[in-house]
């Protein structure tokens, strides 16, 4: 099947799945409480609340319910965010763009090092660089994120003061636009390099901690498949027609112990553009992460809901990116089967 | 012995041992054999015999570790070149060797080719790496000097690097490349052509997984033949392939074998396939060889008993259903052999003797050579005899 072909009819089961999703949660998120109850003072009398309840059509049955929020979504209205004390739909933005710069820098490190990695570590299987290389990708997948992150926090920010928290230099930023509001863009954008820089800078702790442990994940994956591939005939023929091991590690085997490594990356991916709790709280990181740890504890069931909303499309769409590439680097595949 | 009568390569007492968690296995052990120019040698035994070991070592495909060389050599010598010991060659005389005087085809060319990518990349790589100066001549490059050449050069030798790719997309670079890539299809689709297949440009294209059994093979073929080499080692070459495939494919490789003068070394346990097509067999059994000789003197006087058993077990139109006949017991563990015969345990005629001295290869007639006690004098006592046993 032809790629475009597959696109469309994949874009078409999308809004399906995104109901389905949004059913569920919508369900269990009203079964942990009424979504107006931060918005409740204690002196207010039964039939204040009632007309409240009343007003928001609270009174209705669950179906309905879930009808005149899935409604409001239709007409780009996701309800009032009571944390950020806005509309759902003008805070979101930022956070997601936040989020996705950071996740992007994540993934980067993450997918150079732990592709980088898993081939070094293949390539020299059972010899002492792969021995390190485990150390190394074992202890970034069993290091809880916390824990890590505060080490990199107490030496470098407390102890040598390399790198800063927060997300930006408030002064720095204030000055230029942000078209896009992710602040390396916005700062190439204005043409501003010492904001690029101090953009950068910020996100280096963040992103390494982030990116630890899908480095970790990608190098075990790229590590085995390599070896796997490199047990192959194709491989001895390769060097049988004179090849160098260089061109026979890079152009054969590497490729083909990719195409594992490409739901792993993929998946991952998704997990870091979904935002890290952990981490945007410990850094100050101002995501999605923090933002939906912060409405799940006070109960704004119009975040979580925004959230989830968000989430969902996500994992569809990058598995979708994940199908395609796949079907590109591994010929075989045919898609849609 | 002038040039044309000198063996293309001589193995002498190869020994290629493998560490493994029970001990060091003995694939290997003290084999010596010659191939000769334009013939066509057969190397028969069972599975885990060490023929493909023997085979492997003339392209130095063997892992090392876990593969031990314990030693002898390989000497290979190329038409007009000095001859190379390959067990001792640096990397990169014997990488100009893969490929390009030595060649081999593999038993599942659906394993062999590479899945993700195209014929046509595949077997330009064999062009890439050891023709590279005549393709820069075909694109007429060879004189100019510069950064354009060096470029090219560098992609032409596969040695070039993603930044020098990205240049090489640009304009000025792009229609050298462009006249680069032309000079290789040309190339490549001559390779198709030589092996009958049909509209080689379309195949060219295609992926491995798009083709048949018995188009891969080909493919294979044109890969190994591209730069015409001296000697083609063909390990197994149609036990993957439907039946009525493997005639022609046999076909084939006799037939370009003819036309370039190459020797072809066929690694099988198929005995039928081996009195077919080879002009000479080795026969080996447990890491050693128990009898050489010439094709049709060989399947005529099969001198060593594992020889007879193995002739035995042919199936013909005119046996009896169930009337196959099979060599009892089974191959001895490679692992610290015992110093005797290895075919002793297996044997109906062993002597205590067999079992504690190596018989060593022995002429028992022009160019027949056997390691068998029957067969020769024996160093003090009673030696096994056919009739003995039959009484």
């Amino acid at each position: 099947m032809q790629v475009r072909e597959y696109l469309i009819r994949r874009l078409m089961i999308l809004p399906l799945l995104v109901i389905g999703t949004s059913i569920i949660v919508f369900t269990l998120t009203r079964v942990g409480g009424s979504p107006i109850g931060i918005y409740l003072s204690h002196e207010m009398s039964q039939e204040e609340v009632a007309e409240i309840e009343a007003r928001y059509h609270l009174d209705d049955p669950l179906p309905v319910q879930y009808l005149y929020w899935a409604g409001g979504v239709l007409r780009g209205d996701l309800g009032w965010s009571g944390i950020s004390a806005g509309p759902v739909t003008q805070v979101m933005p930022d956070k997601i763009a936040a989020s996705l710069e950071l996740a992007v820098a994540a993934g980067i490190v993450a997918v150079t090092l732990g592709v980088g990695l898993g081939t070094f570590a293949g390539a020299r299987r059972n010899r002492l660089p792969d021995h390190i290389a485990r150390i190394f990708s074992i202890s970034g997948a069993s290091m809880p994120t916390f824990w890590f992150a505060i080490i990199l926090l107490i030496v470098f920010w407390v102890y040598l003061g390399w790198f800063p928290v927060g997300r930006s230099t408030t002064a720095l930023f204030t000055s230029i636009e942000h078209p896009t509001g992710l602040y390396t863009v916005d700062a190439l954008l204005a043409g501003n390099l010492r904001a690029f820089g101090d953009a950068l800078w910020h996100l280096v702790l963040p992103a390494v901690t982030l990116g630890y442990g899908a480095t970790a994940i990608i190098a075990r994956m790229m590590r085995s498949s390599l070896v796997e591939e490199l047990q192959e005939d194709y491989v001895d023929a390769a060097r049988a027609k004179g090849l160098a091991e260089r061109v026979v590690l890079k152009r054969h085997a590497r490729r083909n112990a990719l195409i594992p490594t490409v739901t792993v990356i993929g998946l991952s991916f998704g997990f870091l553009l979904q935002g890290s709790v952990v981490t945007e709280i410990i850094f100050q990181w101002p995501g999605m992460g923090r933002w939906m740890a912060d409405a799940v504890l006070r109960g704004d069931q119009a975040t979580i809901m925004a959230y989830v909303l968000f989430t969902s499309v996500l994992f569809l769409g990058v598995n979708l990116v994940v199908d395609i590439v796949y079907a590109y680097l591994d010929r075989r595949v045919v898609l849609g089967d | 012995m002038t040039e044309s009568t000198m063996p293309i390569a001589s193995i002498r007492d190869l020994r290629i041992h493998f560490r493994s968690k029970a001990g060091v296995v003995h694939a290997v052990d003290g084999v010596s054999f010659d191939i000769r120019r334009g013939e066509t040698l057969g190397l028969v035994g069972e599975t885990g015999c060490g023929k493909s070991v023997t085979a492997r070592s003339l392209l130095r495909l063997n892992p090392m570790p876990p593969g031990i060389h314990a030693g002898g050599t390989v000497e290979f010598r190329g038409a007009g070149e000095l001859p190379v010991e390959l067990t001792g060659v640096d990397e990169s005389t014997l990488r100009a060797i893969r490929g390009n005087r030595i060649a081999m085809i593999f038993q599942d060319p659906g394993k062999a080719l590479n899945p993700g990518l195209t014929v046509r990349e595949q077997i330009a790589e064999v062009f890439y790496q050891h023709r590279a100066d005549e393709l820069l001549d075909d694109i007429g490059l060879t004189d100019r000097a510069g950064l354009v050449r060096t470029l090219i050069a560098r992609e032409a030798s596969l040695r070039s690097r993603w930044i020098e790719r990205g240049l090489l997309r640009v304009p000025p670079l792009r229609a050298h490349r462009a006249a680069l890539r032309r000079a290789v299809d040309d190339r490549v689709t001559d390779a198709l052509a030589e092996t009958q297949i049909p509209n080689p440009r379309a195949v060219m294209d295609r992926y491995p997984h798009e083709l048949s059994g018995g188009m891969r093979q080909r493919v294979m073929i044109a890969q190994a033949l591209a730069c015409n080499p001296d000697l083609l080692i063909a390990d197994e070459p149609t036990t993957a392939l439907d039946v009525t495939v493997q005639a022609r494919i046999l076909d084939l490789i006799n037939d370009l074998q003819r036309r370039h003068d190459t020797a072809v070394l066929y690694i099988s346990h198929d005995l039928s396939l081996v009195r077919r097509v080879c002009d000479r067999v080795v026969v080996m059994y447990a890491g050693k060889i128990v009898e050489t000789g010439p094709t049709e003197d060989l399947f005529a006087n099969p001198s060593h008993p594992y020889t007879r058993g193995l002739l035995a077990a042919i199936p013909s139109a005119s046996h009896q259903r169930g009337a196959l006949a099979a060599i009892e017991g089974t191959v001895p563990e490679l692992v610290d052999p015992d110093p005797g015969c290895r075919f002793a345990t297996r044997c109906g005629f062993a002597t205590p003797m067999c079992e504690t001295t190596d018989p060593g290869l022995a002429p028992v007639a022009a160019d027949h050579e056997v390691a068998c006690f029957i067969h020769h004098p024996v160093p003090g006592g009673v030696g096994p005899a056919y009739e003995k046993a039959a009484t």
